[in-house]
């Protein structure tokens, strides 16, 4: 075995031993998980204040994390490694199965996925007739319910069939996939409008929304079952009572979420697969 | 009152000047200047070295904490995204990344609530430990510290997410220090062996020369004035060579002169003394002589009386005994032969000479005669002969000094390494005029007397290397005293 062929199984070996080992540790804190919409980062920046605050109301740490796909996400919420989840609506109704509960949701605009081109693009109307072929498109992760799922759905409701008439791309976060556009590796990025909102000015004034799909219920924050039941009331209250408080407008200004968070019933989400 | 000086013996000089000529070895120039060449260059080499080690540790300690610290923030830029989402995998790509840098002893992330997401030590990923340490440590490290450990906190918006941990192995670091300073120490032990070398060197050509000189100067003093030292270089040695042959010659022209004026002088006054001994001789024997011619030609005639003509034959017997006393201490004081000298208890000498001179019927009852002697054994370098007439010649004059009776002292004393002999009478002393002539041939006070007692005394005791003083009052007495050397 040549030496860098054994480097690589030495370190998949440590790789699958610390993973054993992070799930099989014992807690004393609250880990609130984010789905990787954008850079790690970013989110960071975005969710650390709230974590912060269910810190402060719970008693106990809260220690914000996120994953490096949407699919390694999706396998540590399985394995419940997540107290709190903040998710797209689509693996909500994944989550559901392993014990999760959604308590509140963004009270926003509607939860919707745009179509964003460059203004300067090949693409400047989503008529299926006028599209040229071998165009590129890009998405940030096939399970991406706004940007891939809803935007995939409603360009078939258009008579465009996406894997035929594009060469698709995955960026594996939002903030990518718009990058990727903006830099010219793609014609035509699926997204949504939070995303779009956090990219610098003059990306922005770049690109332009070509299309948004039907609104699809927000993204919920669903707690993990087993969550003694006071935590989860202390959370839904902080949750609902952010945008009271100048510390909760502080906290909803770093999320981006201006009107705050909702309640939220499991019940809304049930239809979304369909 | 007079005191005659002691001389110091010319072969002591001769002693003391082969003494001083034997140097040690650590006493010559060419010991000092190597030793003083190979000084300089340790103390200015040792701190030269020292200053250049010192800050090449320091540099180098430096560069290590800079690199420890630059691959710490590195750490903790590549890692952030990873941490935040708990990529696993990439977080051990970039440590193993990292522990392949030189010098690093390990790495570690740890997230915000200590739990080690990766490290070089596979044991504790996955586990939840105290942070290794709360601040990074600083050069110079605690003595048995090998490892300079590293901290930088990964922070996100302000937050502290979690901390990267470098530590940063001093073995190399330690290795080049110890080269550096094993390489200032060959380069003294060089200095010292190229600076010795140079400095022998140097003063084998210098003390080469002076040698050839202080060789010269033995010969001379040993009396050879003809030596010349035969030094060709152009150098300061040269000159002093060319100055002391100068001043050779200048000491041999000077010496033959004074060796003429030396011989003029001892003729002439040889040839004085020959008078003055000759008139002496013809006064001390013209009146014995002129009483035998009278008498001789008063017995000549008819009409002398018997009486009057034993009376005549009593003063010319009288008058010849005189003369040949005169002509033996004469013949005495001329044939004094060279002293033999032998290691001698001069004591017994002392006490035999006393007590012959005790029994002589001469001898005047009212003269007591005391014999002191300080010490057990009285050894000395003499001639027991010409001793034996030193004491009795002056014990003599001491007797005859006091007609009228006295006291008569023979001592001696040790005074260190030398033995007084004192002979003290209680006379009527020698008055000052004749305190300075008395050792010279027929000086006397008395009308009896030769002059040669003392003179014969005076030329025995310069015979041993030391001279006759005397001290002498009047109407109290006289001291005459010398010292010899003990043996």
């Amino acid at each position: 075995m040549r030496p860098r062929s054994l480097q690589a199984a030495l370190a998949l070996c440590l790789l699958l031993f610390a993973a054993a080992a992070f799930a099989q540790a014992p807690r004393d804190y609250y880990r609130l998980g984010v789905l990787p919409l954008q850079s790690p980062t970013k989110l960071a920046a975005m969710f650390m204040p709230l974590a912060d605050d269910l810190a402060k109301t719970l008693g106990r740490p809260v220690q914000f994390v996120t994953a490096p796909s949407f699919a390694a996400y999706m396998q540590r919420v399985q394995k419940r490694e997540y107290d709190i989840i903040y998710l797209n609506p689509l693996l909500y109704t994944e989550a559901r199965k392993y014990g999760y509960r959604a308590i509140a949701k963004v009270a926003q605009e509607p939860f919707t996925g745009i179509l964003v081109v460059r203004k300067d693009g090949p693409i400047q109307r989503l008529d299926p007739k006028h599209l040229p072929d071998g165009l590129r498109i890009g998405f940030p992760d096939p399970n991406a319910f706004a940007a891939t799922v809803m935007t995939r759905q409603y360009m078939r409701s258009l008579g465009i069939d996406v894997s035929k008439k594009f060469h698709i791309h995955y960026f594996r976060s939002q903030d990518s996939a718009l990058m990727a556009l903006y830099s010219g590796l793609v014609d035509i990025t699926g997204t949504w409008r939070p995303s779009l909102r956090s990219m610098p000015g003059y990306v922005r004034a770049k690109l332009r929304i070509v299309a948004e799909t039907p609104p699809q219920p927000q993204m919920p924050i669903a707690v993990r079952a087993g969550l003694p039941r006071p935590d989860v009331k202390r959370i839904t209250d902080l949750l609902l009572r952010l945008g009271h408080g100048e510390r909760g407008h502080a906290v909803l200004k770093a999320l981006g979420f201006e009107d705050g968070f909702v309640r939220a019933t499991d019940a809304e989400y049930l239809g979304v697969r369909q | 009152m007079n005191t005659i000086a002691e001389d110091v013996p010319a072969g002591m000089i001769a002693a003391d000047a082969a003494k001083s000529n034997r140097l040690s070895w650590f006493a010559t120039l060419r010991f000092r200047l190597i030793l003083s060449v190979a000084l300089v260059h340790a103390v200015l080499m040792g701190a030269f070295i020292w200053d250049a080690v010192t800050e090449q540790s320091d540099s180098i300690r430096a560069e290590l904490q800079n690199r420890g610290h630059a691959l710490s923030s590195l750490m903790a830029v590549a890692t952030t995204n990873a941490l935040l989402a708990e990529d696993l995998a990439s977080l051990a790509e970039v440590i193993d990344r990292t522990q392949r840098q030189p010098d690093v002893s390990y790495a570690e992330v740890i997230d915000a609530e200590g739990n080690v997401l990766a490290s070089t030590d596979p044991s504790r990923v996955g586990r939840r430990v105290t942070p290794r340490i709360q601040k990074s440590e600083t050069m110079p490290l605690a003595p048995n510290d090998g490892v300079l450990d590293l901290r930088e906190n990964i922070q996100v918006a302000g937050r502290d997410v979690g901390a990267v941990f470098v530590g940063m192995s001093t073995k190399n670091l330690h290795q080049a220090l110890a080269a550096t300073r094993d390489e200032g120490l060959l380069f003294i032990l060089i200095a010292l062996v190229v600076g010795s070398l140079a400095a022998w060197a140097l003063s084998f050509a210098t003390t080469r020369n002076l040698h050839a000189m202080t060789n010269a100067v033995r010969r001379i003093t040993d009396g050879d004035l003809d030596v010349r030292v035969n030094i060709q270089s152009r150098d300061e040695v040269g000159l002093l060579a060319r100055a002391f042959n100068a001043m050779v010659g200048s000491l041999q022209r000077t010496s033959r002169q004074v060796r003429l004026e030396h011989e003029k002088r001892t003729e002439a006054e040889r040839l004085a003394c020959v008078g003055e001994l000759s008139a002496s001789i013809a006064h001390e024997i013209r009146n014995p002589l002129s009483a035998i011619i009278n008498s001789v030609q008063l017995m000549t005639r008819d009409n002398v009386p018997e009486a009057d003509r034993r009376e005549l034959a009593g003063i010319m017997t009288a008058e010849s005994n005189r003369l040949q006393n005169i002509l033996n201490d004469f013949l005495t004081f001329s044939r004094i032969p060279e002293s033999k000298l032998a290691e001698t208890d001069l004591c017994p000498l002392l006490r035999d000479t006393v007590l012959l001179l005790s029994n002589d019927p001469a001898l005047p009852k009212s003269v007591k005669i005391q014999t002191r002697i300080h010490a057990d054994e009285c050894r000395a370098r003499i001639d027991s002969d010409q001793m034996r007439q030193v004491f009795m010649n002056l014990i003599l004059n001491g007797i005859q000094a006091m007609p009228d009776g006295g006291n008569l002292t023979v001592e001696v004393q040790p005074r260190g390494e030398r033995l007084s002999v004192r002979v003290a009478d209680t006379g009527r002393g020698i008055p000052d005029d004749m305190l300075d002539k008395v050792t010279r041939p027929f000086i006397t006070g008395r009308k009896d007397g030769t002059g040669l007692g003392l003179s014969i005394v005076q030329r025995i005791l310069m015979q041993h290397g030391t001279k006759l003083t005397i001290v002498s009052h009047k109407d109290v007495g006289t001291e005459v005293s010398f010292e010899l050397e003990s043996a």
